[in-house]
């Protein structure tokens, strides 16, 4: 007697799940992906529901590279991921980050897409999908649109997600030419809220001068957040040590952090400039085909 | 909201008449019987709750017992084989791997999971695959020698 009653509904198929959404999109309803966000909440009542919507055979779990884009659906586990030799090969700051959230228990069961959607400040799909320049395919019943990564959060726990409307698919240009990397650090190594994590990257010229730059931050801001007036200091100068330091004060001016059980503000500051300067650094070596010794 | 359900579960069926919102960790204990799986913090946070399903690990405090149906789960009342305890099991105990044993069940079945995958793991991976399951006692060094030496069994083919 570990839960509060609800009605469970398993839909068969994506259009199926999208008109039982639409119907019930007055009703307190919750989609079901992993559940090791939601579960914990019902059951420390937290949250209520009266219909749970299982999303499992809805035939969102698939992986699709494409010739400069990457198809991940919404149902995606975190354990799937990590066993995509694509997405090693190709997206690996999605591999790193996706190898770092909770542990093994929780990655079997834990969805990429759930993950976006608990929008946490902390959540650690969140950085190396703003830096990829990732965008997440809404569905409802009514209509589908595409959101870039940067638009989707609003505030903690709260999306542009409208009732009725799910995540169907996590979409990622895919390019050898831009390079990403990902950190994060938590209380410990394994199942801890990040107190901050980060991720850069970069597409260099020939010439060495960066082309393209990207950063983005989480857990020290209302939603994990793009770092874009570091972004300008970088851009289109040579990635030098004194322009990466420059540039990661500048991101901490860009933070809003708070003082919580994990950690304080000051020290989230702190650890924003050095993994700002970390994770730019390894991404202009990636470019330049050679990589920095410094995950943990 | 009732259903009727057959769980597999250690290669058993059993037929069951659950309510929707049932976790796994209390159709095991409460309705099947079988109480080597411990709840410890009932977040997903602890380990204690480690099952196989289908041959991952997953907390069983975390899982609706109505997804489980058509899975295979294995419990660690399944790991040992008849009479003989598990090449793990036996290392452990041989170790002494294990003090007060409240993490034992979920730890076993981690480091079971992690074998059938990495039938000759490295230390780092050893100690991922237990990543999710925390020890009170803090005994992870011996645990990872352990699993070790449950690795060597195994290949050596000892059963």
């Amino acid at each position: 007697m570990l839960l509060e009653s609800f009605d469970y509904l398993k839909p068969q198929g994506l259009i199926e799940a999208l008109e039982l959404l639409d119907q019930l999109k007055n009703e307190q309803v919750r989609v079901l992906a992993g559940g090791t966000d939601l579960i914990p909440r019902l059951r420390a009542e937290t949250e209520h529901v009266k219909y749970l919507v299982d999303l499992a055979d809805c035939g969102l779990d698939q992986i699709a590279f494409d010739r400069d884009e990457a198809s991940i659906g919404a149902l995606t586990t975190f354990a799937a991921i990590c066993r995509s030799r694509q997405v090693r090969d190709q997206l690996p700051a999605i591999a790193e980050s996706s190898s770092q959230i909770g542990a093994p228990q929780c990655r079997t069961l834990a969805t990429i897409g759930g993950n976006l959607c608990s929008a946490v400040p902390s959540l650690d799909s969140a950085p190396s999908l703003l830096v990829l320049d990732a965008r997440f395919r809404l569905q409802s019943k009514h209509r589908e649109r595409l959101v870039p990564a940067e638009e989707f959060w609003v505030a903690p726990r709260r999306t542009v997600l409208e009732p009725g409307e799910i995540m169907t698919h996590i979409l990622v240009p895919v390019s050898d030419e831009f390079h990403a990397s990902f950190l994060r650090i938590g209380r410990r190594k394994a199942l801890t809220l990040a107190i901050v994590n980060a991720a850069a990257g970069v597409r260099l010229r020939d010439s060495g001068e960066i082309a393209e730059v990207r950063i983005a931050l989480g857990a020290v801001a209302p939603t994990p957040i793009r770092a874009h007036m570091a972004e300008q200091v970088l851009l289109d100068r040579q990635g030098t040590q004194d322009l990466i330091a420059e540039a990661a004060d500048v991101a901490v001016t860009e933070t809003f952090p708070i003082s919580d059980l994990r950690a304080s503000a000051d020290y989230r500051r702190k650890i924003t400039a050095v993994f700002v300067r970390r994770v730019l650094a390894n991404a202009i070596w990636q470019s330049m085909g050679l990589h920095l010794g410094l995950h943990q | 909201m009732k259903k009727s359900i057959t769980l597999k579960v250690n290669g058993r069926t059993y037929p069951l008449e659950i309510d929707v919102k049932d976790l796994l960790i209390e159709t095991i204990r409460e309705q099947i019987g079988l109480t080597g799986t411990k709840e410890g913090c009932g977040t997903g946070e602890c380990g204690a709750c480690t099952v196989l399903i289908d041959g991952d690990p997953v907390n069983a405090c975390l899982y609706l017992s109505v997804r489980a149906e058509g899975k295979e789960i294995l419990t660690i009342e399944g790991l040992r084989n008849g009479a003989m305890l598990h090449p793990l099991q036996r290392a452990f105990v041989n170790t002494a791997a294990l003090q007060c044993g409240f993490c034992g069940p979920g730890v076993l079945l981690s480091a079971k999971a992690l074998l059938d995958r990495y039938p000759n793991p490295t230390e780092q991976q050893i100690r991922e695959g237990i990543a999710g399951n925390i020890c009170r006692c803090t005994g992870y060094s011996k645990m990872v020698e352990a699993i070790r030496t449950a690795a060597t069994m195994l290949q050596d083919g000892v059963r």
